[in-house]
């Protein structure tokens, strides 16, 4: 290995370039109003939410369903747009520093997603399980599918989207090639929200009763095992990331930022992981 | 001594990254497992009356035994760490008892003793220490599948076996877990809805378990052959050049 003999007078990096703050705030505004979600449930879905004809229903649960999808989809719009026009055009010439920073900031981003997959895939879908025994359902706008389906399912998705646009305007890595687990890891869970259309189409023409197990239910389930591919977006990463760590701190030599736009599987080889 | 302090940097950044990776596949794999279990064995694990001697034994474990071949696939190949099936079944069941604590009982109210999910944990120490031991995933595979298929009942069955006392109930004999779904109302799930065992002409009356457990180990063989399988393409780190795409 071709050692840099240079002394490393390389600054050693400030800490709070890598503080978890970013992260907490995200966890707690992620967190917080779901419990305040929780509570608005807790509130109103025994009081205003048995029966879809009554005016109430659509104060307290249709007004809250337009008024989400409307956010979601302004927030959808605004955070690509956003994280695109802001674009890295000049990757080329990243400094090692920036770019193990941007991928503390991606590994923050990350846990956030996961943290909005957890409320929406765990959480909130299960729960529509129990709401399912209390009620003989008159709509497909149920309260917990107008939490479920089209609250937590929109949030983690531009939260899991808006995650890798950050990878592919601000990494190398992710620039100029498509990386096929991140692509599975963000995009199968989001088909989960379109799936949703064949779930309520077929409650609406078929199945009324709530067999949990049912075979109309398993597309939601292929969809799922996608945040398996977790696995291989940090296989892909990590690498690169103890490559950085051991030039910025340790003054090693590493794989220039165009290389890594060009050939980018070259820099997944574990050998960049031995301590 | 600039050095020593850039390495106990270099090191201490290490470790934070090390609990990002961990904490974010934990949540994830929680989420991907639990809406995997819950849409292909959820109804049996919902309920206590539900835990019969037939279908539960079969349905859980050869749904369950999926997330945690494909975990072990990565984790232990790429890692040498032990730990794929206890990582995934116990982020399933850190998802499931929030869930029956906060909605089923904290919403619904039904009580926790007629929702508390089914354990995974022994079958997945187990499963995990075969692999461990034998480093080899084939041997995992016919022994561990088999042993997770065995295994379910009989560590489940210290926490089920107290709803299968019986009760004379207006003449009727009912278990107590029967008598729970009765008096507890659930609005969408009728009895006739809830798929147990209820005896056939061509079956023998004491085999039930026994027979389910040994062919639910089998199935599980399988299963884990294709997930372990499948837990390489998760860990797949390919790129498309994205003028190929």
């Amino acid at each position: 290995m071709a050692q840099a003999t240079t002394t490393t007078t390389m600054a050693i990096p400030e800490r709070s370039l890598f503080s978890w703050n970013r992260m907490w705030l995200g966890i707690g505004l992620l967190s917080g109003w779901y419990i305040l979600v929780n509570l608005y449930e807790r509130a109103f879905a025994f009081t205003k939410g048995l029966d879809y004809t009554s005016p109430e229903y659509q104060t307290y649960w249709m007004n809250l369903l337009l008024a989400e999808l409307a956010l979601e989809a302004l927030a959808f719009i605004a955070v690509c747009t956003w994280l695109w026009v802001s674009r890295d055009r000049n990757l080329e010439n990243i400094s090692p520093v920036e770019e193990l920073r941007r991928y503390w900031n991606l590994g923050l981003f990350i846990v956030v997603y996961t943290v909005g997959l957890y409320w929406g895939a765990s959480y909130f879908t299960e729960q529509d399980g129990t709401w399912h025994q209390t009620v003989i359902r008159d709509t497909d706008f149920t309260p917990s599918h107008i939490i479920e389906f089209y609250q937590s399912y929109p949030i983690y998705i531009i939260l899991g989207v808006g995650s890798f646009m950050y990878a592919i305007t601000r990494l190398p890595m992710f620039a100029r090639s498509f990386s096929i687990p991140y692509a599975v890891l963000v995009g199968s869970p989001l088909m989960i929200f379109p799936n949703v259309g064949l779930n309520e189409f077929g409650h609406t023409r078929w199945f009324m009763e709530e067999l949990f197990v049912a075979p109309l239910h398993w597309g939601f389930v292929a969809f799922g095992w996608g945040a398996l591919a977790i696995m291989g977006v940090w296989l892909q990463a990590c690498p690169r990331v103890y490559e950085l760590i051991k030039q910025v701190y340790l003054g090693k030599t590493a794989t220039s930022p165009s290389k890594v736009m060009e050939e980018p599987e070259k820099s997944v080889d574990p050998a960049y992981c031995e301590v | 001594m600039q050095q020593v302090a850039a390495e106990a940097e270099a090191r201490a950044l290490e470790r934070k990254f090390d609990i990002v990776v961990l904490v974010s596949m934990f949540l994830a794999i929680l989420s991907g497992f639990h809406i995997h279990q819950m849409l292909t064995a959820g109804d049996w694990s919902f309920w206590i009356d539900w835990k019969d001697r037939m279908w539960w034994p079969v349905v859980a474990p050869i749904m369950d035994i999926t997330f945690p071949a494909a975990c072990q696939a990565i984790l232990w190949t790429k890692f040498k760490a032990p730990i794929g099936a206890t990582f995934s079944c116990a982020g399933l069941f850190f998802g499931q008892w929030m869930n029956r604590y906060w909605n089923f009982w904290g919403w619904a109210h039904y009580p926790l003793n007629f929702v508390f999910p089914e354990t995974l944990l022994p079958q997945a120490i187990v499963l995990d220490g075969v692999l461990m031991i034998t480093n080899n995933f084939v041997v995992t595979a016919l022994i561990g599948g088999e042993l997770w298929g065995w295994l379910f009942y009989p560590s489940n069955w210290p926490m089920i076996a107290p709803y299968h006392v019986p009760v004379e109930y207006y003449g009727q004999l009912m278990s107590v877990a029967d008598l729970i779904q009765y008096e507890y109302i659930r609005t969408s799930t009728p009895e006739y809805i809830r798929m147990v065992e209820t005896g056939t002409m061509r079956s023998f009356a004491g085999g039930v378990l026994g027979v389910s457990a040994f062919f639910s180990g089998f199935c599980s063989v399988i299963m884990y052959f294709i997930w372990w399988y499948f837990g390489y393409f998760f860990g797949w780190t390919k790129f498309i050049k994205h003028s190929k795409v």
